[in-house]
């Protein structure tokens, strides 16, 4: 036994090692990304970054089938992705341990939007979820939910929130061996695994789904049985009639917020759904006021709400639906806070002092790297976009960066791949201006692909821009189908974009992003073809060739500005809006910041007084 | 400190990095958690990094305590230092500063895409200084980027504010410290490490009632 400060996601992926996990598939996305990075670590598990998650989580469930412990890993994204293999998984159980992991992003730090995955995961599939207050706890989670999976035949998920994911912690690395693991032993049951509508002849002729559906609810509520007994639920007492629930990472921050402020509320530390009934009617015995912490909506606190309506319990439930804001990340100030206001004995237990300035601080938000080949590629699609009136449809990726200012280029991001089919829409709605699409490359394979086909296949005339950098940059270098390696850097297949575009049907352009005259020009040509036109922006990520020593240009001996010549009109960052060119509004010029500027003279070029020398 | 009436700890010390993409936030932070590991201390913390190699703000915690910590993240009001790589990134973490906090300052602005485009207006120093002081708070300035330049790799700021933070704070050893640095830097950066190190902690930073 060795113990190593590591954080939450490697605290996981050493839980399912230890645990025997055989097959370990997943796609990148803040938080979880670091989850199957890790298993780099361990060659004797085969792991691989999967084209897109609902791929992945069929990957595991292969594996499952066949005899194995297997584990698909995501966000919460790539959850909603999975949705449609979830719901036929949940019907007809698995064989070997499947865990499957799905990380949450409460407030939005690294993602599109904000959700709660054990509402799919838990209250639609019917699945059990282990909510793990710590990264100590999500690597016995973890564990856990691989026997319990086997045990019961049901794919058992985590749900870490980003808080657990990229906290750090002292954790303990036990010893394993892997010839320990299940081995894989195919055994057919096509009861369970032949999903469609055939009648059941020993049920009396029901179908297929509906009888599957009977042994979900009997699963559930077996679990439900079992749960009662959980190490990870936990009734501790404390003091008065209001108490306090404490779901995942609630649970931690209602014991550092009793610590703070002195306060000795009772608490019921619950961490699996489905919820124990038996040992949540005892907690609620004698209380007046429950106050709820979860994220991010309030799931535990409307089943527990059921539960007090099903047993004539009159006990005020509180929690995410308002007592506290039913949006963006808990926090310890937010739960002082609802605790105070829920127990009025806690008048005189001050919450710490929170000191605010009175200046006002200006939001920092994220752009291109300098140096970055999108910039320059997203210099000239505004410049063509402009020219041409044309619509902009974003995707997800680096890329989307420029959609905010200065360039405010594209006007949709939504989710991964859906750039393509919008600009499709927006051209059969007749509206008129010219589209485009900003896709990646990672984002293009994921499902980008799906709706590229369907808009040459439809006949829409239709600009896709392919920003291949040859990795998933944004979650720190994955490899993809195009990428040319795999999940350990071994040479693979890889998918060739420009053959791809062909067979499609697309008239297909390739440009170099960094040289800014020739790629105008093939924008302009691809802008005025009918059909579908994918051009194809190759060029290795910056940041990741700097890391390796690579120039992917010839840096100058200096790039400045021309004092006399710039008269301030801001045209270089409005239009490239590189971070190294800084306006210094005293004197009303920019000036080139030397320490972050890397001399790719790219904005040499957009200065249109030659003022950038 | 916190009120409970039996203490939890006898030592705690929450500290806060604020910075933005590709200063070395996590890297000094982590050099600081395996000190206090090797000193025997329960360490634990977590960090912003979503956008951290794109010119987002970049926040490490980072929590040190002779017993169980909870909450990865530092509590508002509670924490006892916080260095700010970037002058708008330590305004913008002050509240998270306890009644005995301290605080230290890199004189070094990075402008936001707003400031850049006239939108909002980057404070000036001034501003910056009056603003602080108006809190009864320790805290000390210094040039760390311009140091780190001088010494010919600005990406030292953060081991010349770390070299910094170990002279100012008696928690750290300074020996002990300087060869987490060096047995954690990559060999390429190792020697320049050092040297950043070494100058920060030459700074001789005077924590005192007042910046200026």
């Amino acid at each position: 036994l060795e113990k190593k400060y590591v954080m939450g996601n490697e605290a996981i992926t050493r839980g399912a090692v230890e645990a025997g996990v055989k097959v370990a598939a997943g796609y990148p996305g803040t938080p979880a990304t670091e989850i199957l990075d890790r298993f780099v670590e361990y060659p004797h598990v085969h792991a691989q970054w999967a084209s897109n998650e609902k791929v992945a989580l069929e990957v595991a469930l292969g594996a499952s089938l066949a005899g194995v412990r297997a584990m698909a890993v995501m966000k919460h994204n790539g959850t909603n992705v999975c949705t449609d293999i979830l719901m036929h998984l949940n019907f007809t159980g698995v064989s070997g341990g499947l865990v499957l992991v799905s990380a949450d992003d409460p407030g939005g730090l690294s993602s599109q939007n904000e959700e709660d995955s054990r509402i799919l995961v838990h209250t639609y599939a019917n699945l059990p979820v282990f909510d793990p207050s710590s990264a100590l706890e999500a690597k016995a989670m973890v564990k856990e939910a691989f026997i319990l999976s086997e045990s019961t035949r049901m794919c058992v998920a985590l749900r870490p929130v980003m808080r657990v994911c990229h906290s750090r912690a002292i954790i303990p690395f036990e010893n394993y061996d892997p010839a320990d693991a299940p081995l894989a032993h195919w055994v057919d049951d096509r009861e369970r695994y032949i999903m469609s509508a055939v009648e059941v002849r020993e049920l009396g002729g029901i179908k297929r789904p509906q009888a599957r559906h009977r042994w979900l609810n009997a699963k559930y509520r077996e679990i439900q049985t079992l749960f009662e007994n959980s190490p990870f639920n936990a009734i501790e007492d404390g003091e008065g009639d209001v108490a306090l629930v404490g779901c995942g990472i609630g649970y931690s921050y209602v014991k550092e917020a009793q610590a703070i402020i002195g306060s000795r509320l009772p608490v019921f530390k619950l961490c699996t759904l489905p919820i124990p009934i038996d040992r949540t009617l005892r907690f609620l015995k004698g209380k007046k006021r429950v106050v709820v912490f979860e994220e991010l909506e309030p799931v535990v606190e409307n089943l527990i709400k059921e539960l007090c309506q099903e047993h004539h319990i009159d006990v005020e439930i509180l929690g995410r639906s308002g007592f506290y804001p039913s949006d963006g990340e808990l926090t310890v100030s937010t739960v002082i806070d609802a605790l105070r206001r829920a127990a009025p004995s806690l008048e005189n237990n001050r919450p710490p002092k929170v000191r605010r300035l009175s200046i006002d601080i200006p939001v920092r938000t994220r752009t291109q790297c300098v140096g970055c080949a999108h910039r320059a590629l997203l210099y000239n699609v505004k410049r063509i976009a402009r020219k041409q009136n044309g619509i902009v449809f974003g995707d997800i990726g680096c890329h989307d960066a420029g959609a905010f200012k200065p360039l405010e280029l594209q006007s949709t991001i939504y989710c991964m791949g859906s750039s393509v089919p919008m600009a499709t829409g927006a051209f059969f709605a007749g509206e008129g201006r010219p589209v485009f699409s900003i896709i990646g490359d990672s984002t293009f394979f994921h499902l980008g692909i799906n709706g590229f086909i369907n808009g040459t296949y439809q006949g829409a005339t239709q600009v896709v821009i392919l920003c291949d950098n040859g990795t998933t940059a944004m979650t720190g270098f994955q490899p993809h189908p195009g990428s040319g390696v795999n999940f350990y850097g071994e040479i693979s297949s890889h998918v060739d974009l420009v053959k791809l575009g062909e067979s499609v049907g697309a008239t297909v352009f390739t440009v170099d992003p960094y040289d800014l005259d020739a790629t105008y020009e093939t924008l302009l040509e691809a802008s005025g073809t009918d059909g579908l036109s994918l051009v194809v922006a190759s060029k290795p990520c910056f940041l990741r060739a700097s890391r390796e020593g690579i120039n992917l240009f010839e840096p100058l001996d200096g790039v400045r500005v021309d004092e006399e010549r710039c008269n301030g009109c801001m045209m270089c960052i409005n239009d490239f809006g590189c971070p190294a060119l800084v306006y210094d509004a005293e004197v009303g010029k920019v000036h080139i910041d030397e320490i972050s500027c890397v001399k790719c003279g790219l904005c040499i070029n957009v200065c249109k007084r030659g003022a950038i020398i | 400190m916190y009120a409970n009436e039996v203490p939890l700890f006898k030592m705690k010390k929450d500290i806060i990095i604020a910075g933005v993409g590709g200063q070395g936030n996590i890297f000094a932070g982590a050099v600081m958690c395996r000190y206090a590991i090797e000193k025997g201390y329960n360490v634990a913390g977590t960090e912003t990094i979503g956008a951290a190699q794109r010119g987002g703000s970049v926040v490490s915690h980072i929590r040190i305590a002779d017993g169980p910590i909870h909450s990865p993240l530092i509590p508002a009001g509670t924490a006892d230092v916080l260095v700010g790589m970037e002058c708008l990134e330590l305004l913008r973490n002050f509240h998270m500063l306890g009644p005995n906090g301290w605080y230290m300052l890199n004189l070094y602005r990075v402008p936001t895409v707003y400031t850049n485009l006239g939108i909002d207006r980057y404070p000036t120093m001034d501003e910056i200084f009056e603003s602080l002081n108006l809190h009864a708070l320790k805290g000390v300035s210094i040039p760390a980027t311009a140091k780190a330049v001088e010494l010919g790799a600005s990406q030292t700021t953060n081991m010349v504010l770390l070299g910094a933070l170990v002279r100012a704070d008696g928690f750290f050893n300074r020996e002990d410290v300087r060869a987490l640095v060096g047995t954690s830097s990559p060999a390429r950066f190792r020697s320049s490490n050092l040297d950043g190190f070494d100058a920060g902690y030459d700074f001789r930073p005077d924590v005192s009632e007042s910046v200026s």
